[in-house]
Formats: structure tokens, sequence, C-alpha cells
């Protein structure tokens, strides 16, 4: 209700106040040009992105003091806080950085984001900034129409500048007639209640125009109109700074537990930094002007002043909540605890993560083993065994002659819940995300695709298996009971091998894609011997026809099954940033090449 | 298709060609001697056992390997 109601009553209002007053023109007019060349911006550093960025961060954010640089460093060049922890969350969702790590960069975001308050005060309020901004504008848009992708993002960096430049010319201009028809001081309340209803204003001026930024100008350029007093700029600028939280709210929606754990840590360092600084604002006014003053700024340069307050306020946050940062992230864990293992649910699939290859692919990856976990559960019980007793019974051999439970449950059902909702979820995903793949990399996306595809089909085949594996598991007949434990067995075999070399260590890789050739010939071994058997045992009347019929069907289940499961294995331990596992990859034996080998 | 595109493919072809060239023997060096330390651990598993269904297992994990070898092995002359 509230959604759909939300923006009429917003374009209602910006109506109404276009009508009442020309000025609110100018600066709503401002402000929607600067976020317009924010939108800008923020294009022109993705058309640098596509890989690079993504392993810069893997490097740059394994110890907390880096992570905290990264942020810092990351933001100063993006000049948006809100953009750095958009795509920190879609690291974060798609398991590239730790929590810790992912907590950390946000705090240096924080500071990274004052540089910005140090370009507006110094640039924007005091050059004729149109002057610059027009030029810029022009170079920005011819190059952005150029072919190169490079120059093509060059463009788009330049014009966003313009844009913002112009934007802020726009505001500042409405506001200067803006003070004699309305006074923001008129608002003023004495005391904490009025530090207080500033900081709320500041903070839903930021959450309309989505950049804290924006509402830094618009205070800058009330301070300078004296539309507000020294101290009303500071709530305000408290208050944009717990607003900025808003979009990394936003793109934690989509993203996995851990986003939404990242939010929560911005949202508590912006609202304890808020708090502590409201409640020493005195302190703080005290140590602005005495930094003021050590730097030469005049007492009343309030535009110096208040970037000087931002970058303080945001410093002392950060010394406060880094000794705290892995208390945080316990508490975060706690109160925003993963699911019951909900395994319908994708993952590692965040929409925030679609635009960076890199991500992309690790993402789906995982998201890819993820189905393969389920499918592992599933296709366990078809054959009536536990996971547990897969991957940890010393002799499997023996597990499974002994245990003879049927598991009752419906296989369809789990099917439709867990397998298919996760397998359609990686199908759309990928098609969402292809147009942002160069062929590099749709050609993995493609191979991990077709896993998923190979992962679906293999639960179909133990659907079929299970009706007779649960009939003559617990047949009188000791030769067809055998018999069919051996295919449980080839089954639970394959799923435990592939476990084991998953775990692997990175290098290995390599050696464990040609380690599943080996199980390859294992089975085609395995199916020459049993054909030998079958017409063995018929031949003594130990199984009648139609156990042997069965029997041979069922056989070519598994064998379908156990190579699709090996393929998909194959496949998923594949990197094509592992150069050693590409090669690995380029020596796999064909089907031809394994009928040989195993050929005795 | 424009010029400047085809010239623009044909340059990335001929790029991936050359890293290709340039990786391969290296990294298939790399991957003989991983299979071929794993060969001699057969060998010497093999020479331990005299269980026949164990035997018969590493018989036909050892012609894999050593197929994998070979085929690496043609893959480098090749380049």
């Amino acid at each position: 209700m509230l959604k759909k109601t939300l923006l009429p009553t917003i374009l209602l209002i910006l109506a109404y106040g276009f009508w009442v007053s020309p000025d609110f023109k100018e600066i709503a007019a401002g402000v929607s040009i600067f976020l317009f060349g924010m939108l800008f911006l923020e294009d022109g550093f993705k058309a640098f992105t596509g890989g690079v960025l993504e392993k810069l961060l893997q490097k740059t954010t394994d110890k907390t003091w880096k992570s905290l640089l990264f942020g810092v460093v990351s933001t100063s060049i993006m000049q948006s806080s809100s953009l750095v922890s958009v795509i920190t969350i879609s690291f974060i969702s798609a398991g590239l950085v730790t929590l810790v790590a992912g907590i950390g960069i946000i705090f240096g975001a924080n500071i990274g984001t004052t540089t910005g308050a140090w370009l507006v005060a110094a640039f924007g309020l005091k050059v004729k900034i149109s002057a610059y901004a027009m030029p810029m504008l022009v170079f920005g848009i011819v190059l952005s129409f150029q072919k190169s992708k490079y120059l093509k993002g060059a463009g788009a960096v330049l014009a966003g500048l313009g844009f913002l430049f112009l934007g802020i010319h726009y505001m500042k201009e409405g506001f200067e007639a803006f003070k004699d028809s309305f006074d923001l001081a008129s608002l003023a309340v004495a005391g904490y209640p009025g530090l207080f209803l500033f900081a709320a204003i500041g903070a839903a001026a930021t959450v309309v125009m989505q950049s804290s930024h924006a509402t830094l100008v618009l205070i800058l350029t009330a301070l300078a109109a004296s539309q507000i007093t020294y101290e009303n700029g500071l709530a305000l600028a408290i208050g944009a700074n717990v607003g900025t939280t808003i979009t990394a709210i936003i793109g934690s929606l989509s993203a996995n537990v851990e986003g939404k754990r990242l939010a929560g840590a911005h949202l508590i360092f912006n609202v304890v930094t808020g708090v502590v600084a409201i409640a020493f604002i005195h302190q703080f006014v005290l140590a602005v002007d005495v930094v003021s003053n050590s730097v030469g700024i005049a007492a009343d340069n309030y535009t110096m002043k208040l970037a000087v307050f931002h970058t303080l306020f945001n410093l002392a946050g950060v010394l406060l909540m880094v000794p705290l940062i892995h208390r945080m992230s316990e508490f975060l864990i706690k109160s925003l605890p993963e699911k019951a293992k909900d395994l319908a649910e994708p993952q590692y699939l965040s929409d925030a993560a679609i635009e960076f290859p890199e991500t992309v692919l690790k993402a789906l990856k995982k998201e890819v083993w993820h189905l393969f976990d389920s499918a592992f559960e599933i296709m366990a019980h078809g054959i009536n065994l536990h996971r547990t007793e897969i991957l940890t019974s010393p002799d499997l051999e023996k597990t499974i002659d002994d245990d003879r439970e049927v598991h009752e449950f419906d296989m369809d059902e789990l099917y439709e819940s867990k397998v298919k909702v996760l397998y359609s979820a990686i199908v759309d995903f990928i098609s969402n995300s292809q147009a942002h793949m160069s062929s590099d990399f749709s050609e993995e996306m493609y191979r991990l695709r077709r896993a998923a595809g190979e992962i679906v089909e293999c639960v179909k085949h133990v659907k079929h298996l299970r009706k007779n594996t649960t009939k003559y598991m617990l047949s009188d007949n000791e030769h067809i009971r055998e018999e069919y434990n051996n295919l449980r067995y080839q089954i639970a075999m394959i799923l435990r091998e592939i476990y084991r070399l998953r775990g692997e260590e990175e290098f290995d890789h390599a050696i464990a894609i040609l380690e599943m050739d080996e199980l390859k010939a294992e089975i085609q071994s395995a199916h020459t011997d049993l054909d030998v058997r079958v017409t063995g045992i018929l031949r003594d009347d130990r199984i009648t026809p139609i156990m042997a019929t069965s029997l041979l069907n069922d056989f070519n289940y598994v064998d379908e099954t156990s190579r699709n499961l090996l393929d998909t294995a194959q496949a998923l331990l594949f990197s094509h940033s592992d150069l050693v596992a590409e090669a690995a990859q380029e020596v796999v034996l064909d089907e031809d090449e394994i009928e040989k080998a195993s050929a005795a | 298709m424009k010029f400047s595109e085809l010239v623009e493919k044909a340059e990335k072809l001929v790029g991936k060609h050359e890293q290709g060239r340039r990786i391969k023997p290296k990294k298939l060096g790399k991957l003989q001697q991983l299979l071929s330390d794993k060969k001699s651990r057969y060998e010497a598993k093999l020479a331990e056992t005299d269980d026949p269904g164990k035997r018969h297992k590493l018989e036909t994990r050892l012609r894999v390997v050593s197929a994998q070898l070979e085929k690496s092995k043609q893959l480098q002359a090749a380049d």
C-alpha cells in the first residue's frame, strides 16, 4: 500500500512545490541534474570494471586495515559511499569478502566520503563552477559516443562530473533566491531537540535524493545563504550520514543474509556515530574551531568548517567502532541468523552482482554447488541412504549391505521444491547476466548452466531407479539384492569421491578434474563386469528374466547418473583463472579414450 | 559486418591463439609432472597388493593416468 502511494505522493508534492515557488523548481532541477550526474559517474566507473575491480577487492581486503583503506580510497575515487557499499554487499553475497572485511570497507567509505565534503566546500561554492561544467559536458558527451569501452567510460565520468557541477550551480542559484521567500531557520528549535530535528531532516533529504553529497551541497548552499545556523548545518550533516545507509539497505534487499548483515553494520555505524556526534556536539564544535584555526580557515568560513566537522566526526566514529568490529560481526550474525538450511532458496545469486563478470561466475559456481548439495540429499534418500553415511562411513560397501531401511518421502515433491526451483533461479540469473559477459566468461557460464542441467537429470534418473532399488534391496534373493546394492554403492561412491575432491586445495583442482576420468573408467569397467555377471546368474536361474531386465535397465540409469555427476564435477572444478586446471581440461579423455583405458 | 569490426574480431582471435601458445607448454609441463607422480604412486600400490579386486581397480586407474600423460605429451608436441 505504502509502496503504491509513495511515488504519486512525491510527484504531487513536487508539482505543488513547482507551482508555488519557481526557486524551489530551480533547486529541485539542480538536485535532479546532480543525481543524473551521479548516474553517469557510476556508469563511467563500471566501464573500468570487469574482473579488475573484483580481483583488487580480494587482494585488498584480507586485513581490517586494508579493507578500511580500500573503503577510503575507492570512495574518494568514486565519490559515492553508497555505490561502494552496494558493490561491497554484492561481493559479500557472492562470498568474495568476509563480513568483517565488508564492515571495514563500509567504515573506510565513511571516511572516504568526507573528501566529497572538501571538494564541495573548496570548489562548489567559491568558483563559478558552471564555467567548468559546460566544457566537461561537451567533452564527456563527445567521448561517450566513441566505440572504445574505455573512452566511453571516461566520457561518462567527465559528463557525470559536468552534470554534478551544473546541478550544484542550479541548487546554489535556487537557494540564493529562495532565502527571501522561505526560511529554514524558522524550523530551528533550541538545544538537543533542534539538533535531532535537523538531523532527521538531513536523513530524510538524503533518503529522497539517494546521495549524502547532494544533501551536503544543499547544507552548504543553505549555510552560505544564511538559511540555517552553523549548528543546524552540523546536525543536517549528521543526518545525511545516517540517511546514506538507505541505499545500502535497498541494495541488501536482494542480497543474501551476509549482505543484510553488512547493511545492518552500515546502519549501526552511522546511527551510533550520529548519536555520539550529537551528544558531544559542543566538543566537536570546539575541535572544529581548533583544527580550523591551525590550518588557517577563517572563523566565519562555515562551509570549510562543515567539511572539517564532517571529517572529524566520521574519523571519531571509525576510531570508536574499529575495536568493536569483531563484536559487531558476532552481534549481526546472532541477530540476523541464517535461515535453517532452506535449500530451495538461491543463496548466492544477487542481482547486485550482475554487472561484474568475475563475481557473477563465482556466485554462479557456488549456486551450482548448492544445487549439487540439494540434489545429493535427494539422491542419497532416493537410494535409501543417509547423506552422513555416504560421507563418513569407513566401509561404504558394508554400510550399504547392512542398511536396509527404506526412506519414506515424496521424491517428486522434493524435486519440485528443492531442485527445480533452484535450477530455474540459476537459468534465470544466467539469462539476465549474459548481456554483461564477454565471450570468455559466457563460455564458462554455458559450462555451468550445462552442469546444472546435468544435476537435474541425475535426480530424475535416481527417481526412476528408486522403485526397483527399494523393492530389490529388501528381496530375499541374495543375488538380486547384492546387484542392487552394487548400484547403490556406485552412486554413493561417486558422490563421496566428488565431495572428497571438492575439498582439495586450489592447485590440485587440475588433478581432481583428471581423477574424474579414472572414476569414469571404473564405471565402464563395472558395466562390462555386470553384463558378464547377469548373464551368469540368469543362466544358473539364480534370478528371473524380469529381474535381469530390470537390473540392466536400472544399470543404464546408474551409468548415466554417474557420468553426469562426474561431468558436472569436472565443470565445477574448472576455473578459467587456474591455468593448470585449464590445461587439465584439455587432457580430459573423451568417451572412446575412456573405453579403451577401461578395457583390461 | 564493418571492416573495422572484422579487424577487431581477427585481432581478438589472434590474441587468444598467441596467448594459448604461450601458456600451454608451461602448464602442460606442470601437469605432466603431477601425472607422473601419480602414476608412480599407483605403480607402487599395485606392487604392494595381492587382492584381485584392488589390483583390477588400480590397473584401470593406471591405464587412465598413462593415457592422460600420453595425451598431454601429444598436445605439447603439437604446439
